[in-house]
């Protein structure tokens, strides 16, 4: 028995690291020869036939000519970049917004805590789709009030295809369920901690800043890494309120080269443009899994 | 503790950010989309108020209902499998053996690659030409067994998987190989706050791993079970990405979830209105799944 | 720490108000709206109002960035540019593959650029919504390179229908696109298959490619709406002739159970079943043309953009060339008339801030005098007449040339472009379900009948008149 439940998570092992493996070593090897050969290992196979041919790309060229498509003609590194930019932005506002608001919903008794943490949790229950298209024309209603006060000053504001404008989306997104994690772990913290420090002549914003914040340190890395990984792969959003291809994220840019890619049969692209995207993913998720699957189930368990 | 004067305004100053944000950029568009789901609307010209003709043409739209189907096909098949299969997998590493480590980290990862990425992936994978993987391993299967999949005078030839008329039985698929992990390790977790004395006492009685598992094991867990059913739920709800991606930005009436219809009902046929009345039944019945989760799962979350 | 400083630093009587709790709040309010007031002043949705454009006149083209590129298009643009450099004014060009959903946007919020190519934003949408101009102002001007004549009139006879309403023309083609049939030459004259002149023929040809092993067609399938659709309405008019046709377009209830159509969905649906590469309804267009090209297909219904949209790919002894899809005689249709429509539309949205030179530059585009330039840079045949000459093309373009300068006239359908819900909600599952055999062709017939039926009755705007071709003046070759 001991050995089928063995067989069977070998089994499942392969199906998931199969088709990453071979997303790698497609990556390394020209659009030819994955056309001509699916299963093929560049360099493994001895005397590959591939390799004789004359004015065939060696695996070193293809898949240097593959990752430098990639980076730098398709403009993946443009992506990266704008991937980086809007993430990190809108991490540090959902975290420090986040903390804040869960600080005082948990910490600062009064009556009207219970309602609003009500109106915050129940925003997770609102789907993308269904802000998606009044925020659009919102977009556009405030783009055009605020220019027109801006107007005298020589500027003008439009939240359509910026980043600005990705990362308040992304922030008022991502706030519910932020607030719900921190919620949990802040009111895990004994208030006693608070009043001996009052006592000893600090302000409460000082307990908040210097106190309790360091100690919800687990919670806000759980929160930071979930949205983190949210945000990075997010795509319906990005799709609709970025256009032009400078500003595009990396997802929108890896689906735009598949498509690009296809056009082009060009296939090696493809695969290093998704080498490009799941190896960051990849890195820190090995790096910080540990913390990753603590935060779900203390977020799962905690209710 | 009592409250003076500097609490209160430390603490409006500290909810004042997320509330704000959160009101302009996500409750009020909610509101609004209610609004528009009552209005016909195009965009360019003045939206005119039609009360609640867009939920009746929706209900008698055969694309929304078909689309609601797939949706229910992801749920359902995709559900089913990628709980049961997680279950399978948390019980047997719970039970402890080597390599759970391997396993749990391994078994995660393809929950937290970009749903474009895992869609462009599969797509490759089960291409008709000749590098889809998937089709090259049917394509050796079928000439080497050829008594058993080959008629008379056949030659191997590739599956269409991609086909937009069960396009979502391949996408189900998918969503099994990058979910299970996610409720793999959820369920591992629960798994993992029973004590291990009942374990014990049951085996000192004798009971088999498979009585330990359906007697123990499953009804201390069934919360976090329930959980992960509601849990799957919305988010198969809310799937776009995968469809959108395998079928070029164009599913056809067979493709359709309700995600893209919504999409579509907006972007290509400028029918605002419609589009607000997808959304809002989504979101009903995203809240239905989310009470009943709520009603489950543990009191504490509500109260202080 | 920082009533440490405050110890430090200032002085006692500032301390005592700094360390009052309303100053702190005070100045912590102040300090949060000048992080925001600076990081706003960073953000990109910030943008300086332009004051210079007030002398230059900054004209905004957009252009579909798909098989012919843009890179010609700029040319074109810089070449105006440094010709009316005395005139204040500058064309901007770009272009994007995903040019429809960029625009969008735009179009929705009232900033469109002046001047788009694109033919996949709902252009009858916009012409009801009155968001385009009519183009019949620069359509009256002179021809660019050849005075003589209007630009109306050098285009060739009925490039100017498809978007036509109420006499006036909303965009205007800036290239034309054949369907056609094609095939290796070289593999052909190797394997001594000949050209089929008639249907009959045709058949035996698809026989002889299958006995030899090869897959005799491929499919487009993901864009079966396009790619099937084509060659059966070429069928629809080979076997009904132009009234079939008329049918169609004048959204005639039953247009498509007709005998003649009905025939047509019988002949395609046989040629699928029997000749069609087996799973091609899963290949995105890219892939079944990258079947053809590497030779496990010996033909493939396609439009004049195959060449290059495959260019990188097609080996050197690959002689790619096409043929007409040939009718029969026992049929109505005049099998010289090639099934196509201009293609490449340019049109000019009501809220351009310059339509003037928009429509110039539209003029310039598309003009005699420019047209051989396009057609050897990018291989696109013009919709002007007499400008297609094959020296200018490619041997695998020319070979279309010489088709569509021999034919008799062009025919094109337009329910797929005036409704596009019945073309993405009825019509590309039920074509796909006729390639997969699902639907007999009555069911398929009947289903494009009752969704077009359902369209004109719930049409909240008036619809076009449809632009009926006179059978007469397309010359039937067959009696009947």
């Amino acid at each position: 028995m001991k050995y089928l439940t063995y067989i069977l998570l070998s089994i499942w092992l392969l199906a998931v690291t199969i088709p990453l493996a071979w997303v790698g070593v497609n990556s390394l090897r020209s659009s030819k020869e994955i056309v001509e050969n699916p299963f093929g290992v560049p360099w493994l196979v001895q005397g590959s036939p591939y390799q004789e041919e004359a004015g065939h790309p060696t695996p070193q060229e293809s898949a240097q000519s593959n990752f430098q498509n990639a980076w730098v003609e398709s403009n993946f590194s443009q992506y990266f970049l704008n991937s980086f930019i809007v993430t990190s932005i809108s991490l540090i506002m959902i975290l420090l917004f986040g903390a804040m608001a869960a600080y005082a919903l948990s910490k600062i008794p009064s009556l009207g805590n219970k309602l609003i943490y009500l109106y915050f949790i129940s925003g997770m229950m609102i789907p993308a789709q269904l802000t998606l298209v009044p925020l659009f024309f919102q977009y556009s209603y405030l783009s055009e009030t605020l220019s027109a006060w801006t107007a005298p000053l020589g500027i003008e504001i439009q939240l359509h295809n910026s980043h600005t404008g990705l990362i308040l989306i992304y922030i008022a997104f991502s706030l519910p369920f932020t607030i719900l994690i921190l919620t949990g772990f802040f009111k895990s913290l004994p208030n006693a901690l608070r009043e001996s420090a009052i006592i000893d002549g600090a302000s409460e914003f000082t307990v908040f800043w210097r106190i309790m914040l360091p100690l919800a340190r687990p919670g806000i890395i759980s929160a930071a890494i979930f949205n983190f990984l949210g945000l990075w792969n997010e795509y319906l959003f990005a799709l609709i309120f970025v256009n032009t291809p400078e500003k595009k994220t990396l997802p929108l840019g890896l689906s735009n080269v598949s498509i690009q890619a296809q056009y082009n049969t060009d296939f090696g692209l493809l695969f290093a443009g998704l080498v490009i995207v799941i190896v960051p993913t990849l890195i820190t998720y090995l790096v910080l899994q540990r913390q990753l699957t603590k935060g779900i189930t203390a977020g799962a368990l905690k209710g | 503790m009592h409250i003076n004067r500097e609490l209160k305004r430390l603490r409006w100053f500290l909810i004042a950010p997320a509330l704000i944000l959160f009101t302009c950029f996500t409750a009020l568009p909610g509101v609004r989309a209610l609004i528009y789901s009552f209005q016909k609307w195009d965009g360019f010209t003045e939206p005119e108020w039609v009360g609640l003709q867009n939920f009746q043409a929706l209900l008698a739209d055969d694309l929304f209902i078909l689309a609601l189907k797939n949706n229910v096909i992801l749920m359902v098949a995709g559900g089913a499998i990628t709980l049961c299969l997680a279950l399978l997998f948390a019980s047997t590493i719970h039970r402890g053996m080597r390599g759970a480590g391997v396993f749990r980290v391994a078994f995660f990862f393809p929950n937290i690659l970009a749903a474009v990425a895992i869609a462009i992936l599969w797509q490759q994978m089960y291409s008709t030409t000749d590098f889809g993987i998937i089709n090259a391993i049917w394509m050796q299967i079928q000439q080497a067994l050829p008594s058993v999949f080959l008629k008379k005078g056949e030659i191997p030839s590739p599956f269409p998987f991609t086909d937009s008329s069960h396009l979502i039985w391949s996408i189900v698929p998918m969503l099994i190989w990058t979910a299970t992990g996610f409720y793999m390790v959820l369920f591992l977790a629960a798994m993992q706050s029973i004590p291990e004395e009942y374990y014990e006492a049951a085996t000192i009685d004798g009971a088999s791993p498979r009585q330990q598992f359906w007697h123990i094991t499953f009804p201390l867990i069934r919360e976090v079970f329930i959980v992960g059913i509601v849990f799957f739920i919305i988010s198969s709800a809310k799937f776009f990405d995968a469809v959108w991606v395998m079928e070029a930005e164009l599913p056809n009436k067979n493709s359709h979830v309700m995600t893209t219809v919504l999409y579509q009902k907006v972007f290509h046929e400028y029918n605002v209105g419609y589009a607000a009345a997808i959304a809002v039944v989504l979101f009903v019945l995203v809240f239905i799944a989310t009470l009943i989760t709520l009603n489950f799962s543990r009191k504490d979350t509500l109260e202080y | 720490m920082s009533r440490a400083i405050s110890h430090c630093i200032l002085p006692t009587y500032v301390q005592s108000v700094y360390n009052t709790i309303m100053f702190r709040y005070v100045f912590s309010i102040f300090l949060s709206f000048s992080i925001i007031l600076v990081l706003a002043f960073y953000s990109d949705a910030i943008h300086r109002i332009n004051d210079t454009a007030q002398e230059i006149k900054v004209v905004e083209v957009a252009i579909f960035k798909g098989a012919f590129g843009i890179e010609w298009h700029q040319q074109m643009a810089e070449q105006f540019n440094r010709e009316n450099k005395h005139r204040n004014i500058k064309i901007e060009l770009w272009g994007d593959p995903k040019l429809a959903n960029i625009l969008k946007p735009r179009l929705l919020r009232g900033n469109p650029p002046d001047l788009i190519l694109d033919e996949r934003l709902p252009l009858w949408l916009l012409i009801a919504a009155d968001k385009l101009l009519p183009l019949n102002a620069p359509l009256a001007e002179p021809a660019l390179g050849f005075e003589q004549q209007k630009w109306a009139d050098r285009y060739s006879p009925g490039m100017l229908n498809m978007f036509k309403s109420n006499g006036n023309v909303y965009a205007v083609p800036a290239a034309f696109g054949a369907w056609t049939c094609w095939y290796n030459a070289s593999l052909y004259k190797a394997k001594g298959w000949e050209i089929p002149k008639t249907w009959d023929e045709y058949i035996d040809l698809c026989e002889k490619i299958k006995q030899s092993g090869m897959v005799p067609i491929a499919l487009q399938g993901k864009n079966s709406y396009f790619y099937a659709w084509s060659t059966y309405i070429t069928l629809v008019q080979r076997i009904g002739g132009v009234e079939a046709i008329n049918r169609i377009n004048a959204l005639e209830p039953n247009s498509f159970s007709h005998p003649d159509a009905l025939k047509a969905a019988q002949v395609f649906q046989n040629l699928v079943a029997n000749y069609y590469q087996p799973g091609a309804l899963a290949m995105t267009h890219t892939e079944a043309q990258l079947q053809f090209i590497q030779g496990n297909t010996a033909m493939i219904f396609c439009g004049v953009w195959l060449e290059n949209e495959m260019r990188e790919t097609i080996p050197a002894d690959f002689e790619l060339r096409s043929f007409d899809i040939p009718g029969s005689p026992e049929w109505k249709g005049n099998d010289k008339m090639v099934h196509g429509q201009g293609m490449e539309f340019l049109f000019v949205p009501k809220a351009a801030k310059h339509p003037g030179i928009a429509f110039e530059f539209a003029r310039y585009l598309v003009s005699p005098q420019h047209a051989p330039g396009m057609s050897r840079s990018i291989g696109a045949i013009s919709p002007l007449r007499e400008v297609n000459s094959p020296e200018n093309f490619s041997p695998a373009i020319a070979s279309v040339v010489d088709i569509v300068n021999d034919s008799s006239g062009a025919f094109n359908v337009r329910p797929y472009m005036l409704f596009p819900a019945w073309k993405s909600q009825v019509m590309d599952a039920a074509i796909q379900d006729l390639c997969r055999g699902t639907l007999t062709p009555e069911e398929f017939a009947r289903t494009l009948d009752d969704g077009i039926a359902h369209e004109v009755a719930t049409a909240e705007r008036a619809i076009p008149d449809a632009v009926l071709l006179n059978p007469s003046d397309y010359g039937e070759l067959h009696a009947h």
